[in-house]
């Protein structure tokens, strides 16, 4: 089966954090945003929401400051695989990820990573603009470029309406 | 012990400024069960605290932030959140509503309720993190705008996700009609909750929680949450809002003749398409944000990008701002209308009440009841935008004319007098928003009844006003469909305006949304009653007749708290413009509200007395309000005919 992953396109982000509440349900089974594995990262005065969340790097930082194995990489789904039981809490990964993808849960002294629900993500599924999806990470270039293409052809067809061209 | 509803956070986090007293106490069960939550439960505190006594702008008065069961889960348009207390603009019921992402963190933070008593002898704001509550010092706070405050707040407490809801400079100097704003954008406009705030010296409210929201049933409400969320996606008219704002009402409205044009002379503007939604978005538009858990996403940003206004980043404008700066003062300049909307979110003031004081001069001035005599030299004169910037200034810091701009409308007919009242479109004290009854009959009693005043929120009726026939004929059946869609017909709309007062009321107490419930209409009662039954795990709230009950229960203890405060059937009226001058011109040519028909209607289906408007014993016990109606009683406030027979004449009364 081919690899997936979450691709995010901050442009299309309105900044309304059902991610993070759909995230915190799966796991916990309450709307708990301090305890998602996900979060909106917000500039309010300039109108911008950027959704950061881990991105199951390939050669990822936070496995190779994992002193106990507790974090591996699972080459078939492509998924970095958290394993509680293993972990010592030394936080290690939140200071190697590069992203701040890896976050602490003060609840259960353990850490905070995306493990996309088991195979279906919630963010992405309750996410109402697309600016979260769930795709094959061979395509996913296919699938941000049709979204690009399809503003493209708004602005285009914007453009070229016939009241501008004078027709 | 731990509160019996989910949803709840089961605390109330009571703040006392005078004292310095922060405490804790627990959300009365009793509360939830009878008045949900947001301003059902917060209706029910400011009967019982704030009495007919009170100065609105006196330490006595109340600040009460609310929110309900739903705030803060993932239900669509989870976000809301509302500030009630005494207003200070009309001396009446006050509330104001605001989305964005203050009320989910009070949730988060663990309070359903935060009331705000007493005044502050020096600034201060309210810090409540993580479970810390405090009161701090606000004197370097003091004189910011509220994006400063916002900014400075959170760089204080070291958390850029720190929520602040905040007052600018209208508040501090008490400007009546001034407002609070949560983080640069969103704001809890009406009715001078700003003011309210800058009485008690209180700069703002920072909140961040790190806790939970439970729901009573997690997979059952999970399931019917992302079928909401579908709902909402695949509704055209939803996905337009998500396009285009509310200001797209500004092309709708001019369609109908609905577009409040001259201070409310005319309901069309010839000169719309310079401020209507397709403009705004395709010169000004950068991005397309929305509150806490909503799948519409109606807040956009613009940006003036040259000319005169060049730099001018705002949130909004929201139709509202548009047609009360717009076509109301006769402004087709849509830049000077971002500008007006970005200070009067910085500054912290209602844009509807500023824009119609606005008007309300321009009109003065135009029948000579003003002159620049009056005024220290200051002109306002129809579209001319500079000078409204300037008028916003001079209310926003009391100088000269401002000073008396500041108070509203009614106020500021009443000292001028001349015949000025004429001009000045409000009801009990707040200033008209945006729509108007003669094109739109519901509108026009939603105006005259609403408990806040000039209201377009509280019941606001849209199946005539936009024609859903399918809507309508759900909600009121065939028999009445005709009558009730027909916007320019008195006909059904007592009980459109009664049914849909009732419904909000609930939806005002959950919280959701206006949107997606009033318009587009894609959520209803049936909704409300699942939700609030998957929330909280009462069984009684599955019964669609008991959210009924609820929402009937809420408006009379509203109308009671007014009722208290002197209102009667006077009171409910609107400015003779609307019932006594025919709509000069547009699609509504030649109509008039004729008012007392849709009253009579309502006071009816109310069980309210026809003479005088107030609430009866009989329907104040059918609801469970039996102490309600004991003090209204003991203050000689039931309707005659309902008082127990003392000596001759007390017999027989007709009521």
């Amino acid at each position: 089966m081919a690899q997936m992953m979450l691709l995010i396109t901050p442009e299309l982000c309105t900044g309304c954090r059902l991610c993070e509440g759909a995230c915190s349900f799966h796991h916990y089974r309450v709307i708990q945003p301090s305890r998602s594995r996900i979060t909106v990262v917000k500039f309010e005065d300039r109108g911008l929401d950027v959704p950061v969340t881990c991105l199951q790097c390939d050669d990822a930082p936070c496995v190779a400051a994992c002193p106990t194995s507790a974090l591996w990489k699972d080459e078939e789904s492509g998924l970095v695989v958290y394993e509680a039981e293993r972990c010592i809490g030394c936080k290690s990964c939140i200071t190697a990820c590069p992203f701040g993808g890896v976050g602490w849960d003060a609840e259960t002294n353990s850490i905070l990573k995306c493990d996309w629900c088991g195979g279906d993500p919630q963010c992405a599924r309750i996410c109402p603009t697309g600016a979260i999806k769930w795709v094959r990470a061979d395509q996913a270039d296919d699938t941000k470029r049709r979204m690009v293409a399809l503003r493209m052809q708004e602005v285009a067809q914007n453009l070229m309406a016939p009241k501008r061209a004078g027709v | 012990m731990r509160f019996p509803y989910k949803g709840y956070a089961g605390k109330i986090l009571r703040v006392d400024l005078t004292s310095g007293k922060i405490r804790e106490v627990n959300t009365p069960k009793e509360w939830a069960r009878k008045y949900l939550g947001g301003d059902g439960m917060a209706a029910r505190l400011l009967w019982e605290e704030v009495g007919p006594g009170v100065n609105p702008l006196g330490p006595d008065n109340k600040l009460i932030v609310a929110t309900g069961p739903v705030t803060g889960t993932i239900w669509h348009t989870s976000g809301r959140v509302v500030a009630v207390s005494k207003s200070p603009l009309t001396g009446i019921w006050g509330e104001a509503h605001s989305g964005g992402h203050f009320g989910p963190e009070i949730k988060y933070a663990g309070y359903d309720m935060i009331v705000v008593e007493g005044a502050s002898s020096k600034p201060v704001y309210l810090s409540i993190y993580d479970g810390k509550v405090e009161i701090r010092d606000a004197s370097h706070l003091w004189g910011k705008d509220t994006y400063e405050t916002t900014e400075m707040i959170r760089e204080e407490l070291g958390d850029p996700a720190v929520q602040v809801a905040s007052i600018g400079q209208a508040g501090e100097n008490l400007v009546k009609y001034a407002a609070i704003i949560t983080n640069y954008h969103d704001a809890f406009g009406r009715t001078g909750m700003g003011a309210v705030m800058g009485s008690k010296r209180l700069k703002a409210i920072a909140v961040r929680g790190f806790g939970a929201v439970e729901v009573a049933h997690p997979d059952e409400f999970y399931e019917f949450a992302l079928e909401g969320h579908r709902r909402v996606l695949e509704s055209d008219q939803a996905m337009e809002l998500r396009r285009f704002g509310t200001p797209m009402l500004v092309a709708v409205k001019q369609a109908i003749g609905e577009l409040p044009t001259k201070n409310h002379w005319v309901g069309v503007f010839d000169r719309y398409h310079s401020i209507d939604a397709e403009t705004l978005r395709e010169k000004y538009w950068v991005a397309t944000k929305s509150c806490f858990g909503c799948s519409t996403a109606c807040k956009k940003k613009h940006l003036v990008r040259a000319g005169e206004f060049a730099g001018t980043f705002t949130g909004g404008p929201e139709y509202e701002a548009v047609f009360a700066f717009g076509s109301s003062a006769m402004c087709d300049n849509l830049p000077a209308i971002l500008r007006l909307n970005l200070l009067c979110n910085k500054y912290g003031v209602d844009v509807i009440s500023a824009g119609k004081t606005m008007s309300f001069v321009m009109e003065l001035f135009e029948k000579g009841i003003l002159t620049k005599d009056d005024t220290g030299g200051f002109e306002l004169r129809w579209g001319d935008y500079h000078a409204m910037l300037e008028a916003l200034d001079m209310i926003v810091f009391r100088k000269g004319f401002g000073d008396l701009m500041a108070e509203g409308v009614r106020a500021m007919a009443q000292r001028i007098g001349r015949g000025a009242e004429k001009y000045a479109m409000h009801v009990k004290g707040l200033e008209i928003s945006g729509q108007d009854g003669r094109a739109h009959r519901s509108a026009g009693l939603t105006h005259a009844v609403s408990a806040r005043g000039a209201d377009h929120m509280r019941s606001l009726v849209t199946v005539d006003q936009l024609a859903y026939w399918d809507t309508a004929r759900e909600r009121f059946g065939e028999d009445k469909v005709e009558g009730v869609v027909n916007g320019y017909s008195e006909a059904y709309k007592g009980l459109a305006v009664k049914m849909h007062e009732d419904a909000y009321a609930v939806r005002d107490s959950l919280i959701v949304c206006w949107y997606t419930v009033g318009w587009p209409p894609i959520f209803w009662m049936d909704d409300f009653a699942r939700l609030a039954y998957l929330v909280t795990g009462e069984e009684a709230f599955k019964d669609v007749r008991e959210m009924w009950v609820i929402g009937e229960r809420i408006n009379n203890l509203k109308r009671a708290f007014n009722v208290r405060l002197g209102i009667t059937k006077r009171d409910d009226t609107l400015p003779e413009r609307f019932t006594k001058e025919p709509m000069p011109a547009g699609p509504a040519k030649g109509q008039v509200v004729n008012l007392d028909v849709m009253l009579d209607e309502y006071y009816t289906l109310r069980g309210w007395d026809l003479k005088t408007g107030l609430p009866t014993r009989e329907k104040l016990v059918e609801l469970g309000l039996e102490d309600v109606a004991a003090e209204l009683e003991r203050l000689g406030k039931l309707p005659r005919s309902e008082r127990p027979p003392e000596g001759e004449g007390g017999v027989g009364e007709a009521g």
